[in-house]
């Protein structure tokens, strides 16, 4: 593989060789070399457990050791944790936002490096000045004051780069910085990655959106297994070949098949009039009046702004709001009592969340523990649990959705990213559920696993397991769902079957200030 | 455990160099296995600082001397998992003590008599009920679960009422204060769970309230008999209740003489056997209670559901709760168990002491925290284990134990036991690992 630079000869400003890094029983890069140069955007793509967030990790001095070594400005240097790297002028933004909910939008960007008044109390008048320069400066529209913890996502993100960027950063990395952006946010922050690299700033930027991989970035480079593939200028690759260098074969399309499945006539889940009262912590959005009917074998599709209450929809359903939910749910035609998430999942229903860290996984337990977790009392012989049928079920579940771990005795968290959502997956599949609720199951995934995903979905269609799924992703609800319900601030606006649904429908219909739908069953 | 030590090992053992795998043992020792070395280090210092150290008497004396806090340390690690804290044992040790003391000694309804009788048997409806359920109608949630649950609670207290209150006139037999009072700390410990759940409150404001009013109560009951606040259990003829000794001897002969009236002829006479002499040498009665919870606990966190939801919860309580864990119910259990036990420990201190009063167990929540940590168990819930939690304990008790075989006053103990925590808490935490892999980077 060539390695043309965009601007010829230029001096990389951080520079990664031949950087080996070890887990226990994985080894997550090997021999990896890469460049950043000035005023470039530089992309890095792979599947899950390729080893992108490893490597910026090791750039970004969160991992200090590793073998090989690291250049800034073409000098060696060894970065002995996060804040050296951050004076070495290298801004990271991870995947989970790092924001203290609690503190205004300056004291976040100001964290750690309070200015000083003469009394040594914190200058807040100087620090929300500051802030705003630098949000001017960013074009970003937040006001400095205002408690992160009330912003929505889209702006917290925007936060984070600004306060990676404060430091006087050359370099900034961005990780999958738009799983949980708006298109009209994404389109934000890909001006203000536009400015960054005018300053002559490198942006490093993990995705795993190929549409915005090629629109914003000068170079790609491709990581497999823990192993540098190669690099390619954005000009001259395509979109098969670099998913061929991820995967290392040839995918037709992301949807790997076409076959339909055709849901049932009888309706299992079916809810009425679900409204949720009173604030939720952090989240104003509220639902009202939303109605709509699952039938056997049916994947319904929630799409929406962020914001417009698709989650909360599915919570409500599994009991997660309690008794301030309003309306009724059935299922059979008969109307349950479901105050707990434990009342949904003895009536036969799942829900896989959006966010893994905080709802899905326990992050210090095993595999094991983690999947048998929601089906443990089944495991149960003489009131203990019993170990050998806990261990088939983990073995039985790793091997079924290909689950990557060294043994089912690892712990959780060291896997990447792809592979803990299939261990959600397999936690509420081995409850063998009737009614699957999914909210982003594919958020922050690589193509591979989303397509093994999808798969799967399909094939728990042909077993008549009922299906919602909320989606910010438009392609995978128009290619998966039998129908589609559009969420507007807290509403259902329209509901589309697949014949009907596009993508221009759907944005419409999604848009706040569109007109109402009443009934949309 | 082992991947732990595997994981904290591996990257020194890549760069393999002869020196360098010798040391690669020696940090993994350091890591994973460092508190199992502090307990040998300490052990190996006691053989050699002292001639009694290694006797039998001395090791029984030990075990003996740590049961009490053993005991507040098993509920204390099941507390710890979840993620929560109870600072209510010590004062639930006093407490308990001098409920024990006052049902031995006084034969009559004293308020002692009312609090603990009436405690205990609400708490023995609420087991018998939960037993009940569990057992009969499983995971049903209807008429037929209510009325089962009713039966069971009605069948319970009232069993317990019949055993216990004609023996108030007669002051309660040593077996019954063995039921009655760490029944009443099952109901006080989940008392603080129920507000902790509930209420959505901190554990430790919660507990910190339970063990001010734990104390409150104690002094209120102890001053209700007019003798002040120490209850001695010598009466006027300078004799003990029944079974007394035997709590805190470990005399197998009083024990057999203690149960024969009921008990199968055979088994008196085993216990009247040397042989049952020579194992209760050994393990004192008190040691035997605390071996027998820890086991307990063991089996809890090792083999049940219960156990695995523990771990649950402390690591990420939402997630346990969208995983169908009745969360709620599984916090107040484990703060019931904690009381129970804080009680439990109570009667063996009235016994060991041959007195109850509310000031016994002032501090000893903080001995059963620092035992607990030093065993390596997190404060940040979902980690631990219950074999470290009786190393953190031996590792106290030998180090006292030393200590004072060498004549140090209770002063220097003090200071140094302080430096001896802070000191294994670090070797728990990897820190002599750390320091020499950052030496190897430095080289």
């Amino acid at each position: 593989m060539t390695e043309t630079a965009p601007s010829g000869t230029t001096q990389a400003i951080l520079e990664a060789r031949h950087v080996t890094k070890t887990f226990p029983g994985v080894v997550a890069l090997r021999d990896v070399s890469f460049a950043v140069v000035p005023g470039e955007v530089h992309a890095v793509v792979g599947e899950n457990g390729a080893g992108k967030s490893t490597l910026m990790k090791v750039l970004s001095g969160v991992h200090a050791d590793f073998e090989g070594e690291i250049l800034l400005d073409g000098r060696a240097v060894r970065f002995e944790g996060p804040r050296q790297a951050q004076q070495a002028g290298i801004g990271i933004v991870h995947q989970e936002l790092n924001l203290v909910r609690d503190l205004t939008v300056a004291e976040n960007v100001f964290l750690g490096r309070e200015p000083l008044t003469r009394l040594r109390t914190i200058d807040r008048r100087t620090m929300n000045a500051q802030t705003r320069d630098l949000f001017e400066r960013l074009a970003i529209k937040v006001a400095p004051d205002r408690r992160v913890g009330d912003l929505r996502i889209g702006e917290q993100q925007m936060v984070e780069i600004a306060k990676a960027l404060s430091l006087d950063a050359r370099v900034l990395i961005l990780d999958e910085p738009t799983s949980a952006l708006s298109d009209r946010e994404t389109a934000t922050l890909f001006s203000l990655i536009r400015r960054l690299k005018e300053q002559g700033v490198g942006v490093v930027y993990i995705s795993h959106r190929m549409e915005e991989v090629f629109e914003v970035s000068d170079r790609i480079t491709v990581l497999r297994d823990g192993e540098y593939v190669g690099t390619l200028p954005t000009p001259q690759a395509t979109r098969d070949e670099l998913i061929r260098m991820m995967v290392g074969r040839t995918l037709k399309s992301f949807f790997a098949e076409d076959e339909r499945t055709t849901p049932g006539d009888e309706v299992i889940l079916s809810v009425e009039n679900l409204s949720l009262a009173g604030a939720v912590e952090g989240r104003r959005t509220l639902i009202r009046d939303v109605s709509f009917d699952v039938r056997a074998g049916e994947i319904v599709g929630l799409a929406g702004l962020l914001g417009s209450g698709r989650t909360e929809v599915l919570e409500a359903i599994f009991g997660v709001h309690g008794d301030r939910v309003r309306g009724r749910v059935c299922i059979d035609g008969r109307p349950v009592a479901i105050r707990s998430p434990r009342d949904a999942i003895k009536h036969g229903m799942a829900l896989v969340t959006e966010d893994r860290k905080a709802t899905g996984l326990v992050a210090q337990m095993t595999v094991r523990e983690n999947l048998s977790l929601p089906s443990l009392r089944r495991l149960v012989r003489f009131g203990m649990v019993d170990g050998g049928a806990e261990r088939r079920l983990a073995d039985d579940f790793i091997g079924q959705l290909s689950i990557r771990t060294p043994s089912r005795e690892q712990t959780v968290s060291n896997l990447s990213g792809g592979n803990q959502q299939k261990v959600i997956l397999g936690k509420w599949l081995a409850i063998r559920p009737r009614i699957l609720l999914l909210d982003e199951p594919t958020r922050g995934i690589d193509v591979g696993a989303k397509a093994e995903i999808y798969h799967l979905l399909r094939e728990l269609s042909l077993r008549r397991v009922a299906i919602v799924m909320a989606s910010s992703e438009l392609p995978e609800l128009l290619e998966l769902c039998h129908r589609i319900v559009v969420m507007r601030e807290g509403r259902a606006a329209a509901l589309f079957t697949r014949e009907e649904a596009t993508q221009e429908k759907i944005l419409h219909a999604a848009a706040p200030g569109g007109k109402e739908t009443a009934d949309v069953r | 455990m082992s991947d732990e030590a595997r994981a904290r090992a591996s990257p020194s053992e890549l760069r393999a160099t002869p020196s360098g795998s010798l040391r690669a043992a020696a940090s993994r020792l350091a890591g994973s296995g460092s508190l199992y070395v502090g307990l040998a280090i300490i052990f190996v210092t006691g053989c050699l600082v002292s001639d009694t150290f290694l006797t039998a008497g001395n090791q029984r004396d030990v075990l003996r001397a740590v049961s009490q806090n053993g005991i507040l340390a098993v509920g204390m690690t099941l507390v710890i998992i979840t993620a929560g804290i109870d600072l209510s044992v010590g004062r639930m040790l006093g407490l308990g003590s001098t409920l024990a003391a006052m049902l031995l000694v006084d034969r009559r309804w004293t308020a002692a008599a009312f609090f603990a009788l009436s405690a205990a048997v609400v708490a023995a409806g609420v087991v018998s009920a939960v037993v009940a359920r569990g057992l009969i109608a499983g995971e049903r949630r209807d008429g037929v679960s209510r009325a089962v649950s009713c039966a069971a609670f009605a069948i319970g207290a009232a069993l317990l009422a019949l055993w216990t209150f004609p023996q108030v006139g007669g002051g309660l037999s040593i077996l019954a204060v063995l039921i009655v009072v760490p029944l009443s700390g099952l109901l006080l410990g989940g008392v603080s769970g129920v507000i902790i759940t509930k209420c959505r409150l901190q554990p430790f404001i919660v507990t910190l309230a339970m063990m001010t009013s734990a104390y409150g109560a104690a002094r209120l009951i102890a001053a209700g008999g007019g003798s002040g606040y120490i209850h001695s259990l010598y009466d006027s003829e300078g004799r003990v209740p029944a079974g007394v000794d035997w709590l805190r001897a470990a005399d197998p002969a009083a024990l057999a003489g203690l149960i024969q009236s009921w008990a199968p002829a055979g088994l008196t006479g085993l216990l009247n056997s040397a042989g049952a002499k020579q194992v209760f040498d050994l393990i004192p009665v008190p040691g035997l209670f605390f071996l027998v919870s820890l086991a307990i606990g063991l089996f809890i966190l090792n083999r049940l559901r219960f156990g695995r939801y523990l771990y649950a919860i402390g690591g990420n309580e939402e997630t346990a709760r969208l995983s169908g864990i009745n969360v709620d119910r599984v916090k107040i259990a484990v703060y019931a168990i904690s009381g129970m036990l804080s009680f439990l420990a109570g009667v063996l201190a009235c016994a060991q002491y041959r007195q109850g009063k509310p000031d016994m167990g002032g501090m000893a929540e903080l001995d059963a925290i620092a035992a607990v940590v030093i065993g390596g168990t997190s404060l940040m819930g979902g980690r631990g284990r219950m074999v470290g939690t009786l190393v953190g304990v031996l590792i106290f008790g030998y180090l006292t134990n030393i200590l004072s075989l060498r004549g140090l006053s209770t002063d220097v103990q003090l200071f140094i036991t302080g430096m001896i925590i802070v000191v294994a808490v670090l070797l728990q935490e990897g820190f002599l690992q750390r320091l020499t892999a950052r030496r190897r980077q430095a080289e």
